[in-house]
């Protein structure tokens, strides 16, 4: 493989794991302000969430995006350009969402409800710098994501793509598609349909703005705009991860490759359809939504959950079962991660559930769950991928240290830190609160409880990214 | 990478219309004024001789009342025409029975100048519509929270259209304010027929299209153009999949 | 009922890790010439099956209980009106100018159908009922333009707190209101 593909996804990683480290210090700011163990203004707070949540949704799914490029590269001829193209207007987005942020004290959660965004309580202009901030990261990424897309066309016809000549029981096409190939482009149909309608909502608010109050959005459909964008995104960052998953867990298990059978075919091409609907989820308490598209909402949030298990987590479980295995901290970050994903899918599926979201919904249950197939789900994939890696630098070979220490911090930290946001909701207590009432005293106690773990969780990351990061900066700096 | 761009923004040039239809501003509160009180319960005098009490009217069947003058040369001739022909479109009376009742609001208002307007609608022999006037109109009208004004200039009161439900026990479910669609006006016999309306949007002067449109056929609320926006990134989403493909087909034969 | 979810969450990750931490183990006691799991594909359709089964029995025992379904064919014996502001709510037995709103104490009777009718002068929030245990009995969501009805029947006496759960500004963990039910 070409080096220049190894040293943009090694600055991809290096940026990734800097901007994490930074983002889980303002989680930890956060947990230990609503803990009363340090005092932050509210104004701070708030700006400290917003731009917590952005950075994590965009470097996560910025590092599955530079994971299956650099993967694909195995299959197909991927273009050098968009993935730089993609790296500098990250990094200039990026750059102008925390200059609104820190600067501006634009704060208006990552969702940015509307008409949140034009009830200015900060910088007059850090409203349109946020705005074109989203604005530069879409594009970017939507090159990114259509350059792939083309890639993958170039080679695999439309049938193949999505596997349908799979679709048959014994089937034995010419033509096979790799699970890779095509986890890989169902996620990026979903990605493109999210960044499109990000592309809608970021011009309809940007038209509100300059219109000088002669154009006025309609709150409830910009919801269903936002959630459609923000859900099905954070979705598309997990299947990024586990196309990866796919491709790589029996290589770095020293065991034959995954194929495409014909109900994997079926259970991701079921998928593409369930996950344009679970978004309705986040509509549940807004009355006026139609029944009727509520009740939608509870099945698809429903049903996605049976492809993914009975397909995906029932096939890793199936390769370690009784199966000699290498591990290594490559495939046990994978492995845990799926342990967390389930986790954090029960605890979706309980509040996916309306007539329980009517008791749980906006509670801290929420950044419970999401948290959830995060910190213990998503990220691990994604570092379990840096890590295998970080040793492609060299000779490929695996070598780990201190796994058992580094896997315990990160589990043990993980877990303390995601039950104290399950406890405290199942007690109602509020997200997105800076300081809790007395009427949600336990809030507190939660709060400091979580930020401890919060921290033990961070020092095993840091831990573990040592080696990743030095292996990484010193490939961009050799010249190679 | 310019066919793109371009792409895009026809795209969204197109979006930006749809949604200006749907711009609004808070909406009218008023409308909200008084529900669920238990309107003041007037002794009618209905054309054709009958004299009964609003509750004992709407015993039998809830009401759609309708407040009118009848010297009006603004929005009552035209409020009760459309609420005649809308109940005639709708056809409700079998499945959620209501009675029709056209109350005057002018003190000087007789039983006469009422069946004089009864004729002029050509109702005066419909089942199931009342006309008529009460010594008691100002409790009325304040229990339905309803202000009109005199203008001695003009010889006018300055009022709006109004149309309220009242249930079978005399309480007031809904009012319509302003001349409303029938698919309002069905929300309203609705509501007098005791359906549960988790949810609406208040009126406003621009308010015509909304996100999610109330069907007048089923009575549920179907998706209506704005559903349509939220579902144009998926199509365009898969015709830029299927557009990728033939040009990269054509490029590589 | 907020425990009873998290119990069944609690409940249901146990047993699902246990699964996992059962399995690695068995790849660790594995042996070279050991080949795993037989029978597969009926083993992964059984439980597509149970899973599917499952899942529909929970939808159906949960759908009526939707809060757009609750006392559908009675009609409320008291509506209060309920204005949400930054960073207020304005509760009122009679209807609210948004632009020039007013509140007065709220008061209901136990049993009683109450319906809440919701809206905003601003932005979106959340109208969410706290009970005297300070757990959320109901919620609806306060959007500007629209009204939402939410029905609620309150069978214990005491003091309810309002709270918004839905992000509104710099003074949202401040937003509060109370009413009584007697
Ligand atoms: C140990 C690491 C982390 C800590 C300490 C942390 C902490 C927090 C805290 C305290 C909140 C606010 C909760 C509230 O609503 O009161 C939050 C919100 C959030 N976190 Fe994290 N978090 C961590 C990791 C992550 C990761 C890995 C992601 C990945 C996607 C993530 C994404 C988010 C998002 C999207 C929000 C919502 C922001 C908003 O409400 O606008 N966090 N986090
Ligand atoms: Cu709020």
């Amino acid at each position: 493989m070409e080096n220049k593909f190894k040293k943009i996804t090694s600055l991809w990683i290096i940026t990734v794991l800097i901007l994490f480290v930074v983002a889980i210090i303002l989680g930890l700011l956060m947990r230990f302000n609503q803990g009363g163990n340090i005092k932050l203004d509210p104004v701070t707070f708030y700006t400290d969430m917003t731009i917590h949540g952005l950075t994590m949704i965009g470097i996560w799914f910025v590092a599955g995006m530079a994971a299956v490029n650099y993967i694909m590269e195995r299959y197909v001829r991927t273009s050098y350009k968009a993935n730089l193209i993609a790296y500098i207007m990250t990094v200039v987005g990026v750059l102008m969402l925390w200059g609104a942020g820190f600067i501006g004290k634009f704060h208006a959660g990552w969702t940015f409800l509307y008409p949140l965004p034009f009830k200015i309580m900060w910088e007059q202009w850090a409203t349109p710098l946020f705005l074109y901030a989203l604005l530069v990261l879409g594009v970017g990424w939507t090159i990114w994501t259509v350059s792939l897309m083309i890639s993958l066309l170039k080679k695999y016809t439309l049938s193949q793509v999505f596997a349908w000549q799979h679709f048959k029981r014994d089937a034995k096409p010419e033509v096979e598609t790799p699970p890779f190939v095509l986890i890989s482009m169902i996620s990026l149909v979903g990605v493109l349909s999210c960044l499109i309608t990000a592309a809608a909502l970021d011009f309809l608010l940007l038209t509100e703005y300059y219109s000088n109050g002669g154009f006025i959005n309609d709150a409830l459909l910009m919801k269903n705009l936002t959630y459609f964008f923000g859900h099905t995104l954070a979705n598309e960052m997990l299947y990024l991860g586990l196309a990866v998953i796919y491709e790589l867990f029996s290589e770095v298990s020293g065991r034959p490759k995954w194929k495409t059978s014909w109900y994997v075919a079926y259970a991701w091409n079921l998928t593409l359809f369930f996950v344009l609907f679970a978004f309705l989820h986040h509509m549940y308490m807004d009355f006026v939504q139609p029944e009727t598209l509520q009740i939608i909402g509870q099945l698809a949030s429903y049903l996605a959950s049976i492809p993914s298990t009975g397909v995906t987590i029932f096939s890793i479980l199936v390769a370690v079962y009784g199966t000699k295995i290498n591990w290594n901290l490559a495939n046990l970050m994978f492995f845990i991660g799926t342990a967390g994903w389930v986790s954090g899918g029960i605890g979706a599926v309980i509040d996916a559930t309306i007539s329980n979201n009517f008791l749980l919904h906006n509670t801290l249950w929420v950044p419970a769950h999401f948290h959830t197939y995060n910190a213990l789900g998503n990220v691990l994939f994604s570092l379990g991928f840096f890590y295998w890696f970080s040793f492609q630098l060299k000779d490929g070979i695996i070598k780990d240290k201190h796994s058992m220490l580094k896997i315990l911090l990160i589990v043990i930290g993980g877990i303390g830190f995601l039950a104290a946001f399950y406890f405290a909701g199942a007690d109602s207590v509020a997200r997105r609160y800076a300081n809790y009432p007395e009427e949600m005293a336990s809030g507190k106690f939660w709060a400091t409880f979580g930020g401890t773990f919060a921290t033990i969780y961070l020092l095993g990351i840091i831990l573990f990214i040592g080696g990743i990061l030095k292996r990484c900066f010193g490939f961009v700096f050799s010249r190679v | 990478m310019f066919r793109l761009c371009l792409f895009t923004s026809i795209v969204m040039l197109t979006i930006l219309p749809a949604q200006s239809l749907f711009s609004q501003s808070l909406g009218d509160f008023r409308e909200e004024i008084n529900i669920y009180n238990t309107l003041y319960d007037a002794p009618l005098h209905l054309v054709g001789g009958a004299d009964v009490s609003l509750h004992e009217l709407a015993k039998d069947k809830p009401i759609i009342l309708a407040l009118v003058f009848s010297r009006c040369s603004g929005v009552c001739n035209p409020l009760v025409l459309e609420l005649k022909e809308n109940l005639r479109m709708l056809n409700l009376q079998q499945e959620l029975p209501y009675s029709v009742l056209v109350l005057s609001f002018d003190p000087w208002d007789k039983i006469e100048d009422m069946q004089y307007m009864a004729e002029r609608f050509n109702l005066t022999n419909e089942p199931d519509w009342y006309f008529g006037v009460t010594d008691s109109i100002n409790q009325v009208i304040n229990s339905v929270g309803f202000k009109p004004i005199w203008d001695e200039k003009k010889k006018q009161f300055d009022h709006d259209a109004l149309l309220a439900g009242v249930s079978t026990k005399g309480k007031m479910t809904k009012k319509l304010l302003g001349l409303r669609n029938s698919k309002d006006l069905r929300m309203l016999v609705q509501s007098i027929n005791k359906v549960f309306i988790p949810s609406y949007r208040l009126p406003t002067n621009t308010s015509i299209f909304t996100c999610f449109n109330y069907d007048p056929e089923t009575g549920k609320i179907v998706p209506g153009t704005g559903l349509l926006i939220i579902i144009m990134p998926v199509l365009i989403t898969w015709l830029t999949v299927i557009g990728i493909r033939m040009a990269v087909r054509k490029k590589t034969t | 009922m907020q425990s009873l979810l998290l119990y069944l969450f609690l409940i249901l990750t146990v047993v699902s890790t246990s699964v996992f931490i059962y399995v690695y183990r068995s790849s660790i006691k594995a042996g070279d010439k050991d080949g795993g799991l037989t029978n597969v594909l009926t083993k992964r359709m059984w439980f597509i099956l149970i899973l599917f089964v499952v899942l529909a029995i929970f939808f159906s025992a949960t759908v009526p209980k939707s809060p757009y379904f609750m006392f559908k064919d009675e009609i409320p014996s008291k509506s209060v009106n309920v204005t949400a502001g930054q960073y207020f709510f304005y509760m009122s037995y009679s209807a609210i100018n948004p632009d020039a709103p007013t509140s007065e104490p709220i008061e209901l009777g136990v049993n009683e159908l109450v319906e809440f009718r919701v809206t905003s002068r601003d932005v979106t929030h959340t109208f969410a009922v706290y009970d005297e245990n300070n757990q959320v009995v109901a919620q609806t969501q306060a959007m500007p333009g629209y009204v939402n009805n939410l029905r609620w029947k309150f069978e214990k006496p005491g003091t309810y707190k309002i709270f918004c759960l839905e992000y509104c500004g710099a003074g949202h963990h401040i937003m509060r209101g109370s009413f009584t039910v007697k």
